[in-house]
């Protein structure tokens, strides 16, 4: 019984309370109800964006910019400098043409969203076989690489845009091992005996990274124009920003943002993923040195998932292909690395 | 107020819990909630949307839920905020690059009005690499008073204790939002049970 009563009283004076509360909730429920009307009627009143003939008529302004542009290129032919950044502004723009047609295809009809993803894969197309008719490919190699990518700098400079404003992290890093901040270099690292921990590689360009070992959990960031040979690693692979870079990777997870035209070579027990990528292409892991079959077991990585194939793009989730991905053809794959002999580079450099 | 206090009041009865693990991608939290339910962590893919995960701990049944940590799925993680009893925040304390955005994201959580009344774990997870954060440098860098530094490995056999423990811990004590532990590895265990049935 006392505690019948003493319960009411408890309710009595909670009631009051409970009122005041209510009046609240409801004055601020109201509010938050208005601003969404005004959101809603400030975004409806926009260019809309969700018509289908407006997308068809920026679609094909945007499509015929890029074919002038293109017809371009055979003026320009007499000077390779300037046709390299030429042409990356092409593939700049053939890109923003892609993610339009992403953006839209949720209220377009399935017909339009084929022949405008057929229309993109037709610019690029030609744009790959205009640069490959104009600029001259290099042949596959270590040696010249590194030589070649210094030579290189005069033009791969005037293309590279400032680094991204990005807020210096308050955090200062610790001394962990990796490599930093380097430009036209082989580097090299071998962990033979001793497991690492956490490996980064961040901040390079034109440069060829070497890993000969395992290690824990890799972590990559902001790279350009790099080959990066990594053997197995045991955890997981964090790749954010890359562009123009070759990967052979091997490791039980890999996570990719951020990239552009890049190649990714990889053994992957479980779905590997892109988001905000561009223009990437898988293939099966490629690489070699002594010893590898060893590490590769002992990491539980020996045997082929075929996972390398098995994409999923978070900026794509829809049963048709992404259009930010594909599988590297064949004949444009490079054929088994070997960096056994990382011994004898590390002492030429 | 008070309607609060009678859903907290049922809530004791049922013993059901509903927690909620978000974090960075790349941090564990799948792994984490597999390992504690004794599955195969061989081949675990980046999460696609959310697994639900029942676990029974002793006379409690905890509902977890698996939020995917991708950049692009992170907007979705409010749809699960309502009738949260406790989140549980799971860093890679080995990236130490992206500890501000780490940071950023558990911040934008706590401002969450849905989520306050639960109670918050951080959870350091990947101890076991070299290199890694200790779990007192992951609390001062979360900005969170943290109530103990508790240890946890996700090899360690305890953890299913540990982690039950930590997210029940919330009937035991006063609902403080915002009560944090900090998990590592299994040294102060005694240390925290201690703190659990005072």
């Amino acid at each position: 019984m006392d505690d019948e009563m003493e319960k009411e009283t408890i309710l009595d004076n909670k009631e009051a309370e409970a009122e005041a509360a209510l009046q609240k909730k409801h004055l601020s429920m109201l509010d938050r109800l208005s601003k969404r009307q005004q959101s809603r009627s400030t975004t409806s009143t926009e260019p809309s964006t969700d018509s289908t003939s407006s997308f068809l008529s920026r679609f094909s302004q945007l499509k015929s910019s890029i074919e002038s542009h293109l017809s371009d290129s055979q003026s320009l032919s007499s000077d390779p400098s300037q046709l390299k950044p030429h042409f990356d502004k092409i593939s700049e723009s053939i890109s923003d043409l892609e993610k339009l047609v992403a953006q839209s295809s949720y209220f377009l009809p399935s017909y339009d969203v084929r022949s405008s993803l057929k229309t993109v894969s037709d610019l690029k197309r030609s744009l790959d076989c205009l640069s490959s008719e104009l600029i001259p490919k290099k042949k596959f190699s270590f040696k010249n690489k590194a030589k070649a990518s210094k030579k290189d700098q005069g033009s791969v400079l005037p293309e590279s845009k400032p680094v991204r404003d990005s807020v210096q992290p308050s955090y200062v890093a610790r001394d962990s091992p990796g490599f930093r901040n380097k430009t036209g270099e082989v580097l090299v690292g071998e962990f033979k005996e001793s497991e690492i921990g956490e490996f980064t590689i961040s901040d390079l360009d034109s440069c060829e990274v070497r890993i000969i070992g395992c290690i824990r959990a890799l972590f990559i960031h902001r790279l350009k124009n790099c080959r990066v040979y990594v053997g197995p690693v045991t955890g997981s692979i964090l790749i954010e920003e890359a562009e123009g870079c070759v990967f052979a990777i091997a490791s039980h997870q890999i996570r990719i943002h951020g990239a552009r035209r890049s190649d990714f070579y990889l053994r992957v027990r479980s779905r590997p993923i892109v988001e905000d990528c561009n223009g990437v292409r898988f293939a099966p892991y490629c690489l070699s040195y002594r010893g590898i079959e060893e590490d590769l077991r002992g990491a539980d990585l020996d045997a082929e998932t075929g996972n390398w194939a098995n994409v999923d793009d978070f900026r794509w989730l829809r049963a048709v292909q992404s259009p930010n991905w594909s599988i590297l053809p064949e004949n444009e794959r490079v054929g088994i690395v070997d960096i056994s002999n990382s011994e004898s580079m590390k002492e030429e450099i | 107020m008070g309607l609060l206090s009678i859903i907290r009041k049922i809530k004791k009865k049922e013993k059901e819990m509903r927690i909620l693990m978000v974090g960075l991608d790349n941090s564990g939290k799948t792994t984490i909630v597999l390992k504690i339910n004794g599955e195969d962590t061989s081949v675990i893919s980046p999460t696609l949307g959310f697994n639900i995960k029942t676990i029974a701990y002793q006379k409690y049944t905890l509902n977890i839920w698996d939020v995917g940590g991708q950049k692009t799925i992170r907007s979705y993680w409010r749809n699960y905020f309502e009738q949260t009893d406790g989140l549980v925040w799971v860093v890679d304390s080995s990236d130490l690059r992206r500890l501000d955005d780490c940071k950023m994201e558990l911040d934008n959580l706590l401002k969450e009005e849905r989520l306050s009344g639960a109670s918050l774990l951080i959870l350091a997870n990947k101890q076991d690499i070299k290199g890694a954060l200790a779990p007192e440098e992951i609390a001062k860098n979360s900005g969170q008073q943290a109530a103990t530094a508790l240890l946890l490995r996700c090899d360690c056999a305890s953890m299913t204790l540990l982690f039950a423990a930590a997210m029940t811990a919330t009937v035991y004590s006063t609902l403080h939002a915002n009560s944090v532990a900090v998990m590592g590895s299994a040294a102060t265990l005694h240390h925290y049970s201690a703190l659990l049935t005072t």
